[in-house]
Parts: structure tokens; C-alpha cells; sequence
């Protein structure tokens, strides 16, 4: 701070070139300005105290969107003071949600983990030491190393919660040549993905809202969707142009009472009104019949489906007017519980607006139902009727709007399988079996010999926590659990090592997502990594970010390159060498060198531009945070290639070009199985021939869009081959609505928090910090279920008691609750993070309990508002009464709950939760046993186009 | 601004109303006088602090954050001075909601889009199961939920503390007390017993000055920054009626000390000529904070015409109720003269009460006079009836009746005429505080 000016309002002109408010206020510092940017105390003001900062760029940590922030770093006391957005940043545009400028919160929460700490007494017992960083990487360098020599690789497995970065870590896993990788798709997007997949290859949607007429979102995106800020900036935009929103969810979202249309469906039904607007296109003759004429599989689909007809396209309509024949607005409306004459209104407007459909599915219905990938299925079925794939404001495949630069670095080949991550049971799984660990390791299908959990909490956040405490007690289950995770979770309360990570601020990381018709590559950094370097200090192969972050909290890739160091310091192994610095052989590489040379060698555009202005790649992306990647977004699949580039192909009967060595031609062979070798996308044909021109076409086997899946038909579901209706596990129909059952939403949103991630924000904690259950007030009646009344949910393992909150925002006949509260902690003064209650967990046999032992109290510590804590509600655990009920296709967690509501009984206390894991046990072998195991076609595990983390061999495909 | 006594709060050469930290004493008159309810206390620095759009930022060119941020560009900034600025444009085009236009301020916060139900916070309420996403507290206001012309539901609401609680409360009573106290004793010097300087001098002035004390107190006490009080003089802003009051106040106590003075030497001729400058003196002080409740815009229960006369039939209820508390100790001149008039000032409360409860209201004063007589304060409310109005004026009555008991049923009275005057007075308060303004 200096020059304090008693004076307020000084009208001092001179002071900076655009003073006057009246000439036109700007959103953020010029970009020249960045390294001293002068502005006015805010605290301080109306005196005109100056601060003298600096502003660095990095990536929001908190959702998956991967928004902009800059850092503001006071020069004078080192410290940020504040986080911004970043308007250098394509996709977030200088905006960001609440949860961006909480940051801060993070960064200086005062429970947050600073030191590498080591379990004593028994696992979840509560007893810490703190560690140095050199025993811990010895430590578990030791085990990881005597697993490889032991040959145990499936024995080591990462376990990512969102990773928030491309890449880095899957290559790390490839370098130690194991098949280690789990995720948590399952809960989270596996059905949305193999709906959007089984069409265009593609697994997610990047749908250009900005210049969209009809706008189709079975989702929450205007406040909670996947990509919330991005997403939300541009469906307003569109909106304020005029587009139509349509919205559909059974609770009066933010985004339902912004639309147009609400359509709260009978939950599991979406794909039903989805079909019959599919029906009601056709009959209205509103379809792109040449757009589905040149870019969908339609021969293969009269042909599997209607022997009886001739392969002509006239006959298309017909067959599908045929198949969708029981999907007329009236039963629709009987099914769904949406009006026919509003489901034609909406048809009439869909049809109207040919190439401009832009939808999106990610979770909700899809995440919610049995069979809920047809949901996506079904909704993109609207986009490719409307000719809205990949058009200006239409919806395109990710793979063209993201950009994955290659690492700097090699890797081995993968030539294993890892059954507890890739069961057989699932072959079309999207992606790893990743809730079901807990059985399988009840089952002694494996032990883990290290577990790393990373920033990932399922003890709290998937079904079945209690399995999963189970498993995580059992040494003979997992031998050593290390917690990498900023701050306390229920699941670190039960690893060996908790070893400390940065926060969005404090790592480096690469995120590309596709949030709109462009392509762009943000980078996270360490901002007082980069503080330092501009103030002067020499940053240098051996420089590490911990030095630069609170206590001793390090970056993930620095701990992975160093603890790759300790797995083989002299190299036998073979991983040593994807690890070595090329400047500077015999050592790791650096986080500099590491993104240094993906900055000037892997992203196209980025050297010119860093050229132009005068920097290197690596300043030039340490200084904007973001760049746009040079792209031409629309009709990628029309684009033409060059006849020269296929000629080493055989060119099939459907005009696809087929490229020997890869699955495209895979045979079964056992020259096949050695000598394929597998793309990342599709199965490696390059073209395909439509109307006579080659064209890229889309990454599926028929390099089209696939209105008939033969993967599906060929991999034990022919009828699901097509577009269908699958009703769900909690169909209206099958419940006894009369009685006390009805469906429960477990799974939405809120704008301020983010699962259990957001957790230790006290800004965001303070603005929402309750879930009461949703419950219409007709189904209150009828329930006898008063105001705020206590009310205990009943589900296949046990219950939870939850207080009401009646409104009429929600269908009858369906309960919710947000996901994102009923966080706890076992002991009195960690991880108390401004949302997690004090539990008490009493286990007998396989019955648990969770009780609670107040709410949220206020506590004295380094942060004064922790003594202005005035709320105490924390809400209540769900998760853990839920089973795993994984879809046998896709094998995402249904997370819709067939429950009994009931007025609390006697001895019910609110935030109780009771769950007998033997039931777990069955309900899990009742979900197995709805599977159609591999092997598929040529004894495979998995069609080898289909996308998977770390794909091996063509070898390791083969069930043996 | 005007309330705000050492112009902390003040209007910006921009336009924009923004605070000054350094200079505000913590009164919390603002918070009663903003009719949005937008101004809060921050906890750091005990201050008062409002959104002041960001001037600290409008000064260097930058927008407000929220602006900025904000993913929908929602939120706009008008330039009135701008032809060209796009929020003006919608402006001009559109007919834009504001929040409480009745209350005059002209506000320049438009609403683009909204329903009536969210910028009217008297026709939603926080139902009996609570808000969405947060905790209800006692500092969250809401109407009743039976309230008739509820339209909407609030399910998401930021808290607003109570700020003038038993400390104001308690000085309207020790106030009304300074002033008449010496009412009587201007009038007993009027009635010829200027020459009792003890009785009608000495124990009134003493009284008068101590209650004064006690008012002053209270009166610093609530303050959040009570080592600032001197700011009130050295920074005053006369358009404050906080500040006018204090002036009047320290009159007043300089009056006060002149009849003390007089009383000590035995000055009958002082008195005399002291008696009618003391009493007028003694009115302002007793009426003047219907003026400051009057600045309080947020609060309309308090802008009431007959605050003024309320408060003045008060202080010679309160006068009198000690009078005669002290003629039970010391034997005061003329008992029976104090009884009638006594009698009479809590009489015409009395009428006054009626007239606040049954006149006519708009529905803010309406949901107030609801929460005295129905609501939150109603025990308190009918304290103050029963105790320090009816149950006194039977006392006296019969005092008046029962020559033998008179002393004792005066003392009685008098109690429970100054406790139930504290009861009322602390309905009062709060009730016009329970009115959500947002």
C-alpha cells in the first residue's frame, strides 16, 4: 500500500487515463497492464489507498466447466487478494459462477491440509502424524515398484474424481505400464456418453447455443449443468436473440422457469416424449430427409430391421413411422404426463427451425434411469432429424471442439486387462465399473495393493458408502490408501497416507472442454510459483511448486513425476525414461519443460501467436491462461479428404474407406490380434464416400451416424439397436402410487457448491447449506406429511430421515433432495470445512448407522468468520442408502430411488441414516445378473473402437 | 443521508450513495431509514456498509464486480449521462420495475422481467418448512404466513438483524422521564411553589439530569462504535435529526444544570424565570425523536403523526409517574394535581393507542401494528397497555378515592405506568423494525 489520501473524491484526472465514469466503464484491466495493474483499496476507500498488483491467470478447480480466473497478487504483501475472471478465456469470457472467486476460500480455508500425514492406530481411527514428503514418496515409490517387479500392476490403481486436466495423469499411469486407471463416470455421465457415442462416436455433445432457434436441454444449465457458466452465458444469448427454450425435468429448475417450456416428465419417460416429437417430426414431413439421406446408416437400418422392405430411402419414413408407430402425442401423454397438444406445439417449433436444434443430456435422466442412455440416444435422434449435427447453432461431437494436445513425453504400451476396473460383465461400459469396487473386492476378484483416491470422496458420494467404508477397513482389501486431496473428506478419514494437493491456484494442469463452436486449451498454474518468477526469482529444473504454495502443499504432476523417480531411480524397470527431462538428461522433467514444450510443439497456432508477441509459448500461456485453438467448427464430418491419403485403404461395400492395422478390419485373427493397433476415437477409418465425394465422416464403424448401432445389436442388445424406450427401474407404472412410494431425485445441483469439492468454502457454504426434501403438496397430504416435518425415506438398504419442504415446483409422485449436502466428519475439530456435521457411525454386523451430533456450530481459528457461523443445518448423507444399481449397458448408476416416504416414527432424529450392507450384497448381484457378458464378437472383451481410458493392445482385448 | 449524523454515508459527485468507515459511529440510523433494507453492519469494523456500486472500481474505470461477473450479463449499468449506454436503451424502451417507488427515493435500480411478488416483500413470506438452500433464523423478517394478500413464497432470503433493540427502547423511557420530570417542576414554579427550591428545585433537577445521564448512556452504549461519539459534534451533519437531538439534549442538560444551580443557591427568582425556557426544552426533548423516527423512511410505522403527541403525553406520564414515586420518599408539592394530570396523560396515550391500532394503515404499517397487537410483540404490547396505561390509571383513580392509601397506589402506579411504558415503547421498536423491506 502507499499514497493514502485523506481526501475522498478527488476527480484527480491525471490519476489514470480513463477516469471518468461517464466516458464508459471497462470489465477488466487491459491485458498490457497485467503485470502493474494499479487499483483502490476497496476496504480502504472512500480514501484513496492504492494497491500495486499483479495478475496471474489460472483455471478454476471447482467444476468441470474449467472457467478462467485471474489471481490478483498484491505486490506489496505477496498475497492474492482476490480471484476474477479471465476475459483472455474463449469459454468463460471473463464471467464466472459463485464458485470461481471462492477460491480464495480454498486457498485460505484454515482446515485446510498442509503437511503429508500418515495413519497411526487403526485405519479410520483418527490418528495422524505428519510425514515428510521424502518418506512418503519412498515409502509408496517402495510398494508401487515391488508390485511391477512382482508383476501385481493391476494391484496399483488411481482413482480420479474429476480430474479437471487432460491427460497428464493417464500418461503417467502408461508410463508405469499399468492398467491402473479409475474414474468416476459411472456415477456421474456413462449414459449420457454411450447415448451420444452410439450415434456420432463422439461421447459428448458440444452444442453451439449461442446462435441456436430452438434450444432442447434435459438438463439444469442455467445454473448446474455440465459447463454452468459457458453454457448459461450462451443460452441466454440465444434466448435474447429468440430462440425457444425447452426445458424438461420434473422439478421447477432455475432453467425450467427461465424456458419456454417446462416439461416435468414422469422421471425414466424422457425418451418417450423424445420419440414422440421423433414421431410427430416425421409425420409433419419437418425432417432433413437428405441430410439423413447422405450422413445416417439408414441401408443398415432398413436392412437389419425390415427384411420385408427394399433397401430404398423412400421407405425410410414408412419403417419408421412403423417402428414408432405407439409413440403418438396421446400416449405420450398417458406415458409421460406431458400434454399432447404441448408436445405438438413444441414439434411445430422443432420443425421450424431445421440445422438450429442445439440439445443437451448429461446427467438428470439420463443419470437417473435404467436404460437412461437412450436418453441421449433419443434426444440427438431429434438433432440428427433436424439436421442440427455439427451446424451453426446445432450440436457437434466433442472430439472436434476439444483439443488434447500430445504429451512431450512417452509411454508403454498397455498389454494387460484390468478385470476390477474393465469386468466382464460390462463390455459396453462407459467407463470403469468404478462403484462396483467394493463387491468385487468382497468378492476377491483382486486386492489393491496401493489405492490412490484423487480430490475423489466415494465413501460419500457413491451409492453404497457403506461398502465402501467395508471395503476401505479391510487391509487384505486394500493394503495402503493414499488420500491426494486438498482438504479432509469422508474417504480420507479412511486411507493410510493423506498427502496434500493445491488447490485451483496452486497446480498446473492443461483443461480443454467443449463449451461451444470453438476449440480452446486453458492452462492452470501455481500463481505464486509465477509471482515469484516475475518478481525476480529464478525458477529452475529443480524448482518445485510446493516451495511456492501454503505449507508444504505440493502439484500433482511434480508428485507423480518424483514419485515415478522413487518407483525406478536407475532406470531397469522402463519407467524412468518417460519421466527424464530431454534438456536435462538424469532428471525429472520439469513442469516448465513439461508444458514448455506442449506449448511450442503440440498446439497449432500457439508458437505464432506467442511469437507475435514477442514471448515464448510458455510466457505467452503463463501470462493469458488461455488460448483459442485456431479451428473451422462447423460440418467437420462434410470436410472433404484427399483420395491420395486413402489409397492405402480398402474401400467396403458402404463406402467406407478401411485402413489394414486397424480395428476397422479387425478379423478375429490372430495376426489381427497382434498387428491392429487401436485408435483413441472410432476404429481408425479414415473416410467414408458419400454422394461420390470422400468425406471425414464421423468416428463410427459406418462413419456415420448410426441410426442402427451394430455394435449394440452385435454386443447382446439387437433391440436396443435403435432409438427405443426402455422403461425405467422407477416407472410410474410398476409404483404403488396409491400407497407411501414414489421416485426420489437424489442427484441435482445447486449454482453454489460442487459435490464435495466445494466443501470447504465458506462463502459458498454460508449461501447454501440445506436440502430439505422436495415434496408437492398433494403428496404431502396424502402422506400426512406436515410443514418442515420430519420424514424418513425409505430404500432398499435402509433409510434416512429428511425434513419436508412442500412445494408445488416438483411433479407429484416424485421426491428430491440435492445431492450436495449430508456432509460429515467423524472427529470434532478436522475437517469441520463450513458444511460437514459431527457423526457418530455405529456398525454391528452389516447394519450401520449414522447419526448425527448437531449441525454446524461456530468454532474459534485463524479466520474470524468461523466464530460467525450462524447456520447449523449441514443436511443429510442420501448417498449411503442407496444401492448400486448399475445400468447393465452403459454401467452408470441409476441414481433414481424407488423409496417409501413415511412421517418419521419414534426415535427418528433428523440427518439418521440406517443401512443393512447385506442387502447391498443382494442388490448388487440382482444388477450383475441383468448383463449380457463379453465376449462379444471375435472373443473381444470390448469392440475396440469404443473410447476407453488407456486402451491397450488389441491383445489384451481378447478374453481369454 | 440525512440521518446519518456524521454524513458517513453520503451522496458521491457520481451519483452513487457510498459509506465512509473511517466516520461512521454505528448507529444503525441508516439501516432504519433505507426503505430496501440494503444497508448492514460489517462485523469487521462494526460499521455501516451498503453496496456503493463499486466506486472504489467506477473510479479507475472498471465496473462493479457483480457486473462483471455475472455469466448472463443480467446485470447492467445505466448511464444516465450516456446516450449511447444499452442499459439506458432498455430504459427508455421498456417500462422497468423498481422496488418501493412510494418511498420517494427515486431509485435507479431497474428490474427487468421481474414477477411484482419478487420486489414486494410484504406479499411473500418464508413459509413454516423454511427456505431452499439455508437455515431460517429469528433475524430473517417474513409476514405472517396467514397474511391475506401473500402471493408468492420466499424460498431464498438473506438475513436482516433487528438493530434498535432494549437499549433505544429503554432511552425513549429515561428520556421521557429527564423531560417530565421537569415539566412538573416548571409547573409547580408556575403554581407559586418556586420558594420549595428543595422539592420543586433540588430532587426534579436531580432526577431530570440523571435520567438525562442515563439517556446519554444508553445512547452511546448503542452505538457499534461508541468511542466515536464525539464525531456526532465535531463531524455533525445538522440535517440529522440524531445530531439535532443531541444538541437539544446537551441544551437541555445545560438547562438542567442552570435549575440545579438555582435550586443550591435557593434562587426562587432563577426558577421563575428558568421555568418556561426549561419546559419548552423539556418538549423538545421529549419530542424530538419523533422527528429521528420520523428520517427512519425504512420504517413506516414510525412516520406516524402521532408519534410527536404520543411522545409528549409519554413524558408527562413518565414526569408524573416519578413525581409521585418520589412523594412516597421525599413528599412532592401538589400530589393530587400531579394524579389528575397523570391521569389525564395516560388517558390521552390511551386515545392515542386506539388511534395507531384502529386508523388507517398501508399494509407496511398495517403488518407492524399487526405484530404489536397480534403478532411477535404482543406480550409486550399488552404489557404496556394493561400495565402502563390501564392498570395505573384505575391506581390513581382510586388514589384519588382513598385519601388514606393515595401515597402507596401513586407509587404503584407510577411503577407500572414507567414499566409498562417501557413495554409498549420496546413493542414499538421492534414491531417497526418486523417489516421485511426485501
Amino acid at each position: 500500500m502507499s499514497d493514502t489520501s485523506e481526501s475522498r473524491y478527488l476527480g484527480d484526472d491525471s490519476f489514470y487515463k480513463n477516469p471518468s465514469p461517464n466516458a464508459g466503464l471497462t470489465n477488466y484491466p487491459p491485458h498490457d497492464q497485467w503485470h502493474n495493474w494499479t487499483e483502490l483499496d476497496a476496504k480502504a476507500w472512500p480514501q484513496r489507498v492504492e494497491r500495486h498488483y499483479r495478475l496471474i491467470p489460472t483455471t478454476c478447480f471447482n467444476c468441470e466447466a474449467a472457467c478462467g480466473l485471474v489471481a490478483y497478487v498484491d505486490r506489496d504483501t505477496g498475497e492474492v487478494t482476490k480471484f476474477e475472471g479471465n476475459p483472455e478465456h474463449p469459454a468463460s469470457r471473463g464471467r464466472n459462477c459463485a464458485k470461481g472467486p471462492a477460491t480464495l476460500n480454498q486457498v485460505n480455508d484454515s482446515e485446510r491440509i498442509l503437511f503429508p500425514l500418515k495413519r497411526i492406530g487403526e485405519r479410520g481411527g483418527g490418528d495422524w502424524e505428519q510425514i515428510t514428503w521424502d518418506q512418503a514418496l519412498d515409502e509408496i515409490g517402495a510398494r508401487i515398484r515391488t508390485a511391477l517387479l512382482e508383476d501385481r500392476r493391476d494391484e496399483i490403481m488411481y482413482h480420479v474424481g474429476r480430474p479437471g486436466e487432460d491427460g497428464y495423469t493417464e500418461r503417467v499411469l502408461q508410463g508405469w505400464g499399468i492398467d491402473g486407471h479409475n474414474s468416476h463416470t459411472n456415477i456421474c455421465s456413462s449414459n449420457a456418453r454411450i447415448g451420444y457415442q452410439s450415434w456420432m462416436g463422439h461421447d459428448r455433445p458440444s452444442s453451439d447455443y449461442a446462435n441456436a432457434e430452438v434450444i432442447f436441454l434435459i438438463s439444469s444449465h442455467l445454473e448446474a449443468g455440465h459447463y454452468f457458466n459457458p453454457h448459461a452465458q450462451r443460452i441466454i444469448e440465444a434466448q435474447e436473440k429468440g430462440a425457444t427454450v425447452i426445458c424438461v425435468d420434473p422439478r421447477l429448475s432455475n432453467t425450467g422457469s427461465k424456458a419456454d417450456h417446462w416439461l416435468p416428465a414422469w422421471p425414466g419417460t424422457e425418451p418417450f416424449l423424445l420419440l414422440a416429437l421423433v414421431r410427430l417430426l416425421l409425420e409433419n414431413g419437418t425432417w432433413e430427409r437428405d441430410f439423413v439421406r447422405r450422413w445416417t446408416n439408414w441401408e443398415t437400418y432398413l436392412a437389419k430391421t425390415r427384411p420385408d422392405l427394399e433397401v430404398k430411402f423412400e421407405l425410410l419414413e414408412r419403417a419408421l413411422l412403423d417402428e414408432y408407430e405407439q409413440y403418438t402425442p396421446e400416449r405420450a401423454e398417458y406415458v409421460t404426463g406431458v400434454p399432447a397438444e404441448q408436445l405438438r406445439e413444441i414439434a411445430s417449433v422443432i420443425g421450424a427451425h431445421p440445422t438450429k436444434f442445439a440439445s443437451h443430456n448429461w446427467r438428470a435422466a439420463g443419470a437417473g434411469n435404467l436404460g437412461g442412455w437412450q436418453t441421449a440416444r433419443c434426444l440427438f435422434f431429434l438433432n440428427v432429424l433436424t439436421g442440427s449435427v455439427g451446424t451453426i447453432g446445432g450440436t457437434s461431437g466433442n472430439g472436434w471442439n476439444k483439443f488434447k494436445p500430445n504429451a512431450p513425453l512417452g509411454a508403454q504400451k498397455i498389454e494387460h486387462w484390468n478385470e476390477m476396473s474393465w469386468p466382464r460383465e460390462y463390455p459396453l461400459s462407459y467407463h470403469e465399473m468404478s462403484i462396483l469396487l467394493p463387491h468385487f473386492l468382497n468378492e476377491r476378484r483382486g486386492k489393491l495393493d496401493t489405492y490412490f483416491t484423487r480430490v475423489y470422496n466415494p465413501v460419500w458420494t457413491n451409492p453404497d458408502g457403506f461398502s465402501w467404508i467395508e471395503a476401505l477397513l479391510d487391509p487384505s482389501k486394500v493394503e495402503c490408501h493414499v488420500a491426494l486431496t486438498p482438504t479432509w473428506s469422508e474417504t480420507a478419514l479412511f486411507a493410510d497416507y493423506v498427502l496434500p494437493m493445491g488447490v485451483g491456484s496452486e497446480r498446473h494442469d492443461l483443461a480443454s472442454f467443449e463449451t461451444h463452436a470453438g476449440r480452446w486449451i486453458g492452462f492452470r498454474q501455481p500463481v505464486m510459483r509465477r509471482f515469484a518468477e516475475l518478481e525476480g526469482k529464478s525458477i529452475d529444473n529443480d524448482s518445485r511448486t510446493h516451495e511456492f504454495n501454503p505449507g508444504e502443499v505440493w502439484e500433482e504432476n511434480e508428485f507423480w513425476m518424483d514419485l515415478s523417480w522413487r518407483i525406478d531411480p536407475d532406470g531397469t524397470l522402463g519407467v524412468r525414461e518417460h519421466f527424464e527431462s530431454r534438456s536435462n538428461p538424469g532428471k525429472p522433467m520439469s513442469v516448465d519443460e513439461y508444458y514448455g514444450r506442449i506449448f511450442a510443439e503440440e498446439v497449432p497456432g500457439l508458437a505464432e501467436a506467442a511469437a507475435a508477441a514477442n514471448q515464448t509459448a510458455l510466457e505467452f500461456m503463463r501470462d493469458r491462461g488461455a488460448f483459442a485453438v485456431p479451428t473451422d467448427s462447423y460440418l467437420p464430418y462434410e470436410r472433404v479428404v484427399d483420395p491420395a491419403s486413402v489409397e492405402d485403404c480398402v474401400r467396403d461395400n458402404d463406402g467406407v474407406f478401411r485402413k489394414p492395422g486397424t480395428a476397422g478390419l479387425f478379423d478375429g485373427s490372430e495376426e489381427a490380434f497382434a498387428e491392429t493397433s487401436l485408435s483413441p476415437l472410432g476404429d481408425g477409418s479414415p473416410a467414408v464416400e458419400i454422394d461420390g465425394e470422400i468425406k471425414e465422416g464421423f468416428p463410427t464403424p459406418s462413419k456415420k451416424l448410426e441410426l442402427y448401432s451394430t455394435t449394440l445389436a452385435d454386443w447382446g442388445w439387437p433391440e436396443y439397436a435403435t432409438p427405443t424406450w426402455i422403461p425405467s427401474h422407477v416407472h410410474w407404472e410398476d409404483l404403488d402410487l396409491d400407497g407411501d412410494e414414489r421416485i426420489l431425485l437424489p442427484t441435482f445441483r445447486i449454482p453454489t457448491l460442487i459435490h464435495t469439492r466445494s466443501a470447504n468454502s465458506k462463502w459458498l457454504n454460508e449461501i447454501s447449506h440445506r436440502h430439505p426434501l422436495w415434496i408437492h403438496p398433494e403428496d404431502a397430504e396424502k402422506l400426512n406429511i406436515g410443514e418442515n416435518q420430519l420424514v424418513r425415506i425409505t430404500t432398499r438398504l435402509g433409510h434416512f430421515v429428511i425434513q419436508a419442504w412442500r412445494t408445488e415446483g416438483i411433479r407429484p409422485g416424485v421426491v428430491a433432495a440435492s445431492h450436495h449436502m449430508g456432509r460429515w466428519r467423524t472427529g470434532q475439530d478436522q475437517g469441520r470445512s463450513w458444511s460437514n456435521g459431527r457423526a457418530d457411525i455405529q456398525n454391528d454386523g452389516t447394519t450401520w448407522e449414522l447419526s448425527r451430533r448437531g449441525g454446524m456450530d461456530a468454532y474459534p481459528s485463524d479466520d474470524p468468520d468461523s466464530e460467525r457461523i450462524w447456520w447449523s443445518d449441514t443436511g443429510v448423507h442420501q448417498n449411503l442408502t442407496f444401492a448400486v444399481q448399475p445400468d447393465p449397458v452403459s454401467g452408470m448408476q441409476c441414481w433414481h430411488q424407488r423409496v417409501r416416504v413415511t412421517p418419521a416414527e419414534d426415535g427418528d432424529s433428523y440427518g439418521d441414516v440406517l443401512v443393512d450392507t447385506a442387502k447391498s450384497r443382494e442388490a448388487y448381484l440382482e444388477w450383475l445378473s441383468k448383463t449380457r457378458p463379453a465376449p462379444g464378437p471375435h472373443g473381444l472383451r470390448r469392440p475396440l473402437w469404443y473410447a476407453r481410458p488407456l486402451k491397450p493392445t488389441a491383445e489384451a482385448y481378447r478374453l481369454s | 443521508m440525512d440521518i446519518c449524523p456524521t454524513s458517513a454515508l453520503f451522496r458521491a459527485p457520481n451519483g452513487v450513495v457510498d459509506f465512509d468507515d473511517n466516520s461512521c459511529i454505528g448507529c444503525k440510523g441508516c439501516m432504519n431509514a433505507c426503505p430496501y433494507d440494503a444497508i448492514y453492519i460489517n462485523p469487521e469494523t462494526n460499521t455501516a456498509n451498503k453496496c456503493n456500486f463499486c466506486n472504489h472500481r467506477v473510479e479507475v474505470g472498471l465496473e462493479p464486480s457483480c457486473v462483471v461477473v455475472c455469466p448472463t450479463h443480467s446485470i447492467k449499468v445505466v448511464d444516465f449521462d450516456d446516450a449511447d449506454n444499452e442499459a439506458l436503451g432498455i430504459l427508455r424502451r421498456e417500462h422497468l420495475a423498481v422496488r418501493s417507488p412510494e418511498q420517494g427515493t427515486a431509485p435507479k435500480v431497474y428490474y427487468r422481467g421481474a414477477d411484482e411478488a419478487s420486489l414486494d416483500p410484504l406479499r411473500t413470506a418464508i413459509r413454516g418448512d423454511g427456505l431452499i438452500w439455508a437455515d431460517v433464523t429469528p433475524d430473517h423478517p417474513t409476514p405472517p404466513t396467514d397474511e391475506a394478500d401473500l402471493i408468492a413464497r420466499t424460498t431464498y432470503t438473506t438475513a436482516h438483524i433487528t438493530t434498535w433493540k432494549a437499549k433505544v427502547s429503554g432511552y425513549l423511557v429515561t428520556k421521557a422521564i429527564a423531560a417530565g420530570i421537569m415539566f412538573f417542576a416548571s409547573l409547580m414554579v408556575l403554581l407559586g411553589h418556586a420558594d420549595q427550591t428543595a422539592k420543586v428545585g433540588f430532587v426534579p433537577g436531580l432526577l431530570g439530569a440523571l435520567f438525562l445521564l442515563v439517556t446519554g448512556i444508553l445512547l452511546v452504549a448503542d452505538l457499534k462504535k461508541p468511542t466515536r461519539f464525539h464525531l456526532v459534534l465535531t463531524r455533525g451533519n445538522t440535517s440529522s435529526w440524531l445530531v439535532r437531538g443531541a444538541y437539544i439534549l446537551g441544551i437541555y442538560a445545560v438547562s438542567l444544570g442552570g435549575w440545579l444551580l438555582a435550586a443550591l443557591i435557593e434562587s426562587s427568582q432563577i426558577l421563575s424565570v428558568l421555568a418556561v425556557p426549561v419546559a419548552v426544552l423539556a418538549a423538545c426533548t421529549a419530542g424530538y425523536t419523533a422527528f429521528l423516527f420520523g428520517q427512519c423512511e425504512g420504517r413506516d410505522l414510525w412516520q406516524s403523526r402521532i408519534l410527536l403527541p404520543m411522545l409528549l403525553v409519554q413524558a408527562v406520564a413518565a414526569g408524573g409517574s416519578v413525581w409521585l414515586i418520589s412523594d412516597v420518599l421525599v413528599g412532592m408539592p401538589e400530589p393530587t394535581v400531579v394524579r389528575w394530570i397523570t391521569i389525564g396523560a395516560l388517558t390521552a396515550s390511551g386515545i392515542l393507542v386506539l388511534l395507531e391500532v384502529f386508523g388507517d394503515h398501508s399494509p407496511h404499517v398495517a403488518m407492524a401494528v399487526r405484530s404489536m397487537t397480534r403478532g411477535d410483540q404482543r406480550k409486550l404490547f399488552l404489557t404496556g397497555v394493561l400495565g402502563g396505561l390501564i392498570l395505573p390509571i384505575i391506581l390513581l383513580a382510586g388514589s384519588l378515592l382513598f385519601d388514606s392509601a393515595a401515597t402507596t397506589l401513586s407509587f404503584v402506579a407510577g411503577a407500572s405506568a414507567l414499566v409498562g411504558m417501557w413495554s409498549y415503547e420496546h413493542s414499538y421498536v421492534l414491531a417497526g423494525q418486523s417489516v421485511p423491506l426485501s
